[in-house]
């Protein structure tokens, strides 16, 4: 043992310590539904102060430890308090859904949900304003699971962002890039980034997330090991960046989805923020709708017809496998919902098509790379 | 990010002085020796082979590859990438590894120094070339830079040589300080048996008994690679003679002999430069010998563009009378 290695230990605890009080302030935040006043429990912050007033451990006196949880309960009152509006997405910190969320509007509070399905069921129960979630990617196509929540939920898109994904190649600071062997990351990333290890000998190590792979080479410190992740997972983690851009293909974008309850009206100085916005291209309205394909010749041709005589500009067609033998098509195209021409086409489909609605009228934006 | 893409392409204008006839009295007077140059021998191929990197052309169109000795940092990497570019050089070099003399002088910045010369290229569009020491930086050097130079300290490390053949990148391989000419051609070659086909020779003075020079620059290979060798050549004056002075003659000198290029050392504050103090010029000193360059190169395609005179040249033994000299007149 030496004083490196003490420093090096001390450092992976602190990391810990910031993501465990980042995770703490996020059950606090949440909890402020149940207390609509901000009335404070006393009896409940008295249980938390004695048991961390415990004295049994010997190198964390009582006064210490009290003094620090009043501080971190003083904290958690000052966020509730805030009129926080918070964002759910999938991941752990530092995904690529959260860098969406910040360049849409870095107010928000980012809230981690471990799936797709959590962050849907979290915004239809009010325990978040927003969701984020990706839909489709220029290399990987379709985000499945996405399309498939999002032909039953019962959620409003409210803006799309096109983000450049640039995967950044993360170490712990001070790792010899030579001596570097595996890399974790999502298994897409890696997949998008196979020309660059096998280039340099990289072993590719599948893992959950990206951001959680990078979460994990900072906690755990693992030798010879690198993460693939957003620059600003990079940041969250201290790791640092031996290469930006690591990908293959030099166009690689994400398409992510806001969505929000249908009847939540966000409050005027929020949206007045989210407009104002920097760093995003001005909004093109897009409007996306979903039904399900009639079972006989020319059923989708019905309704593509419908919106080629309206001169409306379809951007995206998908089709997702739905019930057995079923398929439901999300059609997204250029327009606005009080355009005329637009509602004519609504209307119209809605008497063709089965199961047909609309997932929201909302602007897209771009990220500049 | 730029992709160089590298491969053969036939020279169009091929030269008198290339011709088959003059290949082959160039394999003739080295006899039996260079037949093993399967690749870098000039009977591999038939005209002159280009290397291209981020758009330029080299073989074909004259390079200028400048920059500093050591990049030292940010701010001095890119004002002096900056002020190269305005001068006209086509290309950036900066080492981030240094082999050094002594272990305790400064070794470079190390990746940090590459993660510079990228932002550099991005900065000013320059493609990057820089030093490769060690094979297990090889492939990470190739990541940041558009052609790595192995050094002539490494010309003979073979396995660098086989790592940087198998990088894909064009290599500037810079002849060792004590090879021969032949010894030089079969370093190339084991780069080209790798098959990559992008190489560049670089000479950059040898070690003699003479010692007011850092090296004796020996301009002589230059022709001597036209003759054996359809690879590209270019010379580093910098290093050739360690003396500011003598860059500009020399540099002269190599575009009169037939150089398809130089390497020319350039900082933005010599007197405070962390390496190779004595011989980096300033961007003012640069844009001066820059513009010589672009006057005589104007006036060597003058003469060259007259085949009688080369003719004449070669079979006379006496003064010859160039066209255009006696157009002059």
């Amino acid at each position: 043992m030496n004083l490196e290695d003490l420093r090096n230990d001390i450092d992976r605890i602190d990391e810990r310590l910031l993501s465990l009080l980042e995770e703490r302030m996020e059950k606090a935040l949440l909890s402020r539904t149940f207390k609509p006043d901000g009335i404070r429990d006393p009896e409940r912050e008295e249980s938390v102060l004695e048991r961390a007033r415990r004295p049994l451990r010997p190198l964390v006196s009582p006064d210490f430890s009290g003094g620090l949880w009043s501080r971190i309960m003083e904290e958690s009152r000052s966020i509730q308090a805030q009129r926080l509006v918070t964002i759910g997405f999938q991941g752990a910190h530092g995904a690529w859904s959260e860098v969406a969320a910040r360049a849409w509007s870095p107010t928000l509070a980012t809230m981690p949900c471990p799936d797709f399905a959590d962050v849907f069921q979290a915004v239809r129960d009010g325990w978040f304003d927003y969701g984020i979630v990706p839909v489709e990617n220029t290399l990987g196509g379709l985000v499945g699971q996405v399309n498939s929540l999002l032909v039953y939920a019962d959620l409003r898109i409210v803006a799309a962002i096109d983000l450049p994904v640039s995967h950044c190649l993360l170490t712990l600071p001070g790792t010899d890039h030579r001596d570097i062997r595996q890399v974790y990351s999502h298994e897409q990333a890696l997949s998008q980034c196979r020309g660059f290890l096998s280039r340099n000998r990289l072993d590719p190590m599948p893992y959950f997330d990206t951001a959680g792979a990078a979460r994990m080479i900072a906690e755990e410190r693992p030798r010879a090991a690198a993460a693939l992740a957003s620059r600003f997972a990079g940041e969250l983690y201290g790791l640092e960046t031996i290469k930006e851009g690591v990908q293959d293909a030099e166009v690689n974008r994400t398409r992510f989805f806001v969505l929000s309850k249908r009847d939540a009206v966000p409050s005027p100085a929020f949206a007045e923020a989210v407009a104002s916005q920097k760093g995003l291209t001005a909004p093109i309205m897009k409007c996306s709708v979903v039904f399900n394909a009639t079972d006989k010749a020319g059923g989708l041709f019905g309704i593509l017809e419908i919106f080629a005589k309206a001169g409306i500009n379809l951007t995206r067609i998908e089709s997702v496998p739905d019930k057995p033998g079923d398929y439901a098509i999300f059609i997204d195209f250029e327009g606005e919902e009080d355009d005329p021409k637009v509602a004519t086409a609504i209307k119209a489909s809605e008497s063709v098509a089965r199961g047909f609605r609309v997932l929201g009228c909302y602007g897209e934006r771009r990220v500049s790379q | 990010m730029t992709l160089s893409i590298v491969m053969y392409t036939i020279a169009n204008h091929d030269r008198q002085q290339h011709s088959q006839a003059s290949r082959e009295r160039g394999l003739r007077r080295k006899g039996a020796r260079m037949k093993d140059l399967r690749l870098a021998g000039n009977l591999a191929m038939e005209g002159r082979s280009v290397v291209e990197v981020g758009g330029v052309r080299i073989g074909e169109v004259f390079t200028v590859i400048a920059g500093p000795c050591s990049v030292e940092s940010e701010d001095q990497t890119i004002r002096t990438a900056v002020a190269v570019k305005e001068a006209g050089a086509t290309m950036l070099r900066g080492g981030a590894f240094k082999p050094r003399t002594s272990p305790y002088a400064f070794q470079g910045l190390g990746l940090k120094g590459l993660k510079i010369l990228e932002k550099a290229r991005r900065e000013t569009g320059l493609p990057i070339v820089t030093e490769v020491i060690d094979t297990r930086d090889v492939s990470w050097v190739g990541e940041y830079a558009d052609i790595l130079q192995i050094g002539a300290r490494n010309m003979q490390n073979f396995s660098l040589l086989r790592e940087a053949g198998k990088s894909g990148r064009p290599i500037l391989l810079k002849r060792g300080m004590h090879a021969t000419f032949e010894e030089w051609l079969n370093c190339a070659e084991y780069i080209l048996a790798e098959g990559n086909p992008g190489v560049i020779l670089c000479e950059r003075g040898i070690r003699t008994f003479e010692t007011y020079t850092r090296n004796t620059l020996d301009l002589s290979m230059i022709p001597a690679v036209k003759l054996n060798s359809h690879l590209p050549v270019i010379i580093d004056p910098s290093h050739g003679t360690g003396i500011l002075e003598m860059i500009e003659p020399m540099s002269l000198a190599a575009i009169a002999a037939g150089a398809d290029g130089l390497e020319i050392e350039v900082h933005i504050d010599p007197p405070n430069a962390m390496s190779d103090k004595a011989q980096q010029l300033t961007p003012e000193a640069f844009m001066r010998l820059m513009d010589k360059i672009r006057r005589l190169r104007a006036f060597m395609a003058e003469l060259n563009a007259d085949p009688e005179h080369m003719l004449a040249e070669q079979d006379k033994t006496g003064p010859t009378q160039s066209r255009s000299r006696a157009a002059r007149a």
